[in-house]
C-alpha cells in the first residue's frame, strides 16, 4: 500500500506556517484525498467484519427471526407478526413489561437520586470525603454477577442474612426469605443492582459540580447564604448536565440488565423478576422458542431506542 | 470550597461509605472463617477464628484455576484485538476521507445503545451451524465486534484534539496515510487507546451471558460462580473465595484506573453488563 510521494515545493515544507503555503496545499491536499481510498479501507475492513457479524448480522437477523415460529431444530415457520401478538396477549410477557417499568425506573430513581445527592454533600468537603466516594465507587467496580452473589448473603432467609439479622434486632425471630417471596424478590433485586448503580452518577455528578466556577460560591456565601440555599439554588441547577448522562446511562443499564437477574433470582419465584431482557433470554435459551424469544428482543429493542433518541441525535449531528 | 470544609459532608459520605463497602466485608468474612462460626452470621464475633482452610479447600471443589486462565486468556485476546484495531479505523474515520465515510461512522457510534441480549439468538444459531459453539472464537469475536460501538467513539474524540498541522506536514512530506497512522498518529494518541483496553478488559473479565451460552468446557469464572451459586449445597465459604477470586482482578484494575473509567463511562455507557 505504497503511497506515491507527493511533489515537494518550498511552500509546502512542514516547519511553514499553514497560512503561507495556501492554496497550494489545498490543491495537494484535493489529490491525497483520493489516494487515501486505498488505505482507508485497509484500516477499517477489519472492523467492518466483525462490527459486521457481532452487530449488523445479529441485529437485522433478530428482526427477522421475530416472524418466525421456530422450535428447537425444526424448520422454521413464517407466521407474521404471529409472535407479537402472542406476546401481548401472554399474561406472563405483560407482567413482565410491568416488571422491567418498575425496576428500570425505580434503580435509576434510587442510583441517581442518591448519587446526585451525595455527590453534592461531598462538594462542601471534597478531600476529606475522597476515601468514601471511592468506597461507593468500588461498588461499580464489582461485577454484576459477584455482586448478585454478595447479596445472596445479605438476603438469607434465616438469621445468618444480615437484612433479617438487623430487623431481628427490633423484632426477635423475624425471618423473611425475602429472594422466595414474589412480593419482596423484585425490590431486593433493585435495591442489589441501585448498590452498584449508585457510583457512577457519584463521580458524574461530582465532576459537574466541581466545574462550577468558585466564585459563584464565594459570591453566594458573602451574600449571606447558607450550605443549604448554596445547594438548593447554585449545585443542583448546576449540576445537571451531569444528571441527564447519569440518568440515560442507568436507564440503558437497567433495561439489558441481565446478569445480576440471573444470579440473584433467575427470574423467580414464579417469574416475579422477570424483565424484558431476561423473558428473551429464558424463553429462546431455555425454552428454545427462538422466534418468541426474538420477538421480545425486538420489543426490548424499541424501549431502548425510544431511550435513546436524544443520545443518537447528539451523536449523529457530532458525527463529522 | 469556601473557608474551613464543614464537618457533616465528611460523616454523611463516611456513614453510606461503610454501608455499601457491607457486602464485600461479608464475602471476605465468610472466607476466612470456619463455616460453623459464619452460618450464623459473619458479623458474629462470640467465637472468631481465622482459618484459610476455604482458601485451599476450594481449588479441588471448583474448576477455580483453569477458569481464572480462561477468563485471563479470553480477556487479554479480546483487549488485544480491540486496542489494535480501534485507533486504526477512529485514524480512517478521522483524517481520511473515502465513500460512505459519515453513514459507516454514524451507524458504529450509534450502536453503543444496543443490549448484548440483541446478538445471542442469530449468533447462537450461527455458531452452531459453523461448529464454533465451545471455541473461544464464539465469545471473542462479539467481544470484540461490540467493543467497536464505544471504543471508536471514545478514540476519535481523543483524535479531534490531535493537531491538524502535525498530520498535514507529514502528509506533505511525503508520508502517506498508512505511515502518517503509524509515526505519527498512533504514538501521540496512546493514552487513549489504553483507556479502551481497560475498560475493554473489565467488560470482558466480568461478562457472564455470551459465554455462558457459547461455552461449555473451558469457562471464565463468572461462569463457575453462577454454577457454583445455582447448587444448594450450604458451602458458603467456598462459593466466597470463589466470588473473591471472580472480581479481585478487575475491582483492582478498576481502581487504579478509576478516574478514566468514569470518564470513559459516559462513551461505554451501560458500563456493568
Amino acid at each position: 500500500m505504497q503511497d506515491s510521494v507527493a511533489p515537494q515545493t518550498a511552500g509546502s515544507r512542514p516547519g511553514v506556517p499553514s497560512r503561507l503555503r495556501g492554496e497550494q496545499s489545498n490543491l495537494l491536499a484535493a489529490k491525497r484525498r483520493v489516494r487515501d481510498w486505498p488505505a482507508a479501507w485497509l484500516l477499517i475492513t477489519p472492523v467492518l467484519i466483525l462490527f459486521g457479524i457481532a452487530v449488523v448480522f445479529p441485529l437485522i437477523d433478530t428482526i427477522r427471526l421475530s416472524f418466525f415460529d421456530i422450535k428447537g431444530l425444526a424448520k422454521p415457520k413464517f407466521i407474521g407478526v404471529g409472535n407479537y401478538v402472542k406476546l401481548f396477549t401472554d399474561p406472563a410477557f405483560r407482567n413482565t413489561l410491568l416488571t422491567t417499568l418498575t425496576f428500570t425506573i425505580s434503580t435509576t430513581i434510587i442510583s441517581v437520586g442518591l448519587g446526585w445527592m451525595l455527590a453534592m454533600v461531598s462538594a462542601f468537603a471534597p478531600r476529606q470525603t475522597l476515601p468514601f466516594r471511592v468506597m461507593i465507587f468500588a461498588a461499580f467496580g464489582i461485577s454484576e454477577a459477584v455482586a448478585g452473589y454478595m447479596w445472596i448473603g445479605i438476603l438469607r432467609p434465616d438469621a445468618g442474612g444480615l437484612l433479617n439479622a438487623v430487623i431481628g434486632l427490633f423484632q426477635p425471630g423475624f425471618a423473611q426469605p425475602w429472594l422466595g417471596d414474589p412480593r419482596t424478590a423484585l425490590w431486593v433485586l433493585i435495591i442489589a443492582a441501585s448498590w452498584g448503580g449508585v457510583g457512577l452518577p457519584l463521580m458524574l455528578c461530582f465532576a459537574s459540580v466541581q466545574s462550577i466556577p468558585k466564585t459563584l460560591f464565594e459570591a453566594a456565601y458573602i451574600d449571606g447564604a447558607n450550605h443549604w440555599q448554596v445547594m438548593r439554588n447554585i449545585m443542583m441547577p448546576l449540576s445537571l448536565p451531569g444528571v441527564r448522562v447519569a440518568v440515560f446511562i442507568n436507564l440503558l443499564g437497567a433495561l439489558r440488565a441481565f446478569d445480576i437477574i440471573y444470579i440473584l433470582t433467575g427470574g423467580g419465584p414464579v417469574r416475579s423478576t422477570e424483565t424484558v431482557g431476561y423473558f428473551m433470554y429464558r424463553e429462546s435459551m431455555t425454552q428454545f422458542k427462538l422466534g418468541y424469544g426474538a420477538a421480545a428482543t425486538v420489543v426490548l429493542l424499541v424501549a431502548v431506542l425510544v431511550v435513546s433518541i436524544p443520545a443518537i441525535i447528539q451523536r449523529t449531528a457530532g458525527a463529522r | 470550597m469556601i473557608g474551613r470544609a464543614p464537618r457533616w459532608p465528611t460523616i454523611v459520605l463516611g456513614v453510606f461509605g461503610f454501608i455499601w463497602i457491607i457486602p464485600i466485608i461479608g464475602i471476605v468474612m465468610t472466607s476466612i472463617r470456619p463455616l460453623a462460626e459464619t452460618s450464623r452470621g459473619w458479623w458474629r464475633i462470640d467465637s472468631f477464628t481465622l482459618t484459610l482452610s476455604a482458601w485451599q479447600r476450594v481449588w479441588e471443589a471448583y474448576p477455580l484455576a483453569p477458569a481464572f486462565v480462561t477468563t485471563a486468556i479470553l480477556a487479554v485476546l479480546a483487549t488485544v484485538g480491540t486496542m489494535l484495531l480501534t485507533p486504526a479505523a477512529a485514524y480512517a474515520f478521522h483524517f481520511l476521507k473515502f465513500p460512505f465515510r459519515r453513514l459507516l461512522l454514524i451507524i458504529i457510534i450509534n450502536a453503543f445503545v444496543l443490549p448484548q441480549q440483541v446478538v445471542i439468538i442469530p449468533l447462537f444459531q450461527l455458531w452452531r451451524e459453523l461448529g464454533l459453539i465451545d471455541n473461544f472464537l464464539a465469545v471473542l469475536i462479539p467481544y470484540i465486534g461490540l467493543s467497536f460501538a464505544w471504543s471508536i467513539f471514545l478514540v476519535k474524540n481523543f483524535l479531534e484534539d490531535f493537531p491538524t498541522e502535525v498530520v498535514e506536514a507529514s502528509r506533505i512530506d511525503g508520508a502517506g496515510p498508512l505511515q502518517t497512522f503509524w509515526y505519527i498518529v498512533l504514538p501521540n494518541s496512546l493514552s487513549s487507546v489504553f483507556a479502551t483496553g481497560i475498560l475493554q478488559f473489565l467488560w470482558t473479565w466480568n461478562a457472564l451471558l455470551l459465554p455462558l451460552l457459547y461455552l461449555r468446557t473451558n469457562v471464565p469464572l463468572p461462569v463457575i460462580l453462577a454454577r457454583v451459586n445455582g447448587t444448594y449445597e450450604l458451602n458458603w465459604d467456598l462459593q466466597s473465595v470463589a466470588a473473591i477470586v471472580t472480581t479481585v482482578v478487575p475491582l483492582v484494575v478498576f481502581l487504579i484506573f478509576q478516574r478514566q473509567f468514569a470518564a470513559g463511562a459516559e462513551t461505554r455507557t451501560g458500563a456493568k453488563d
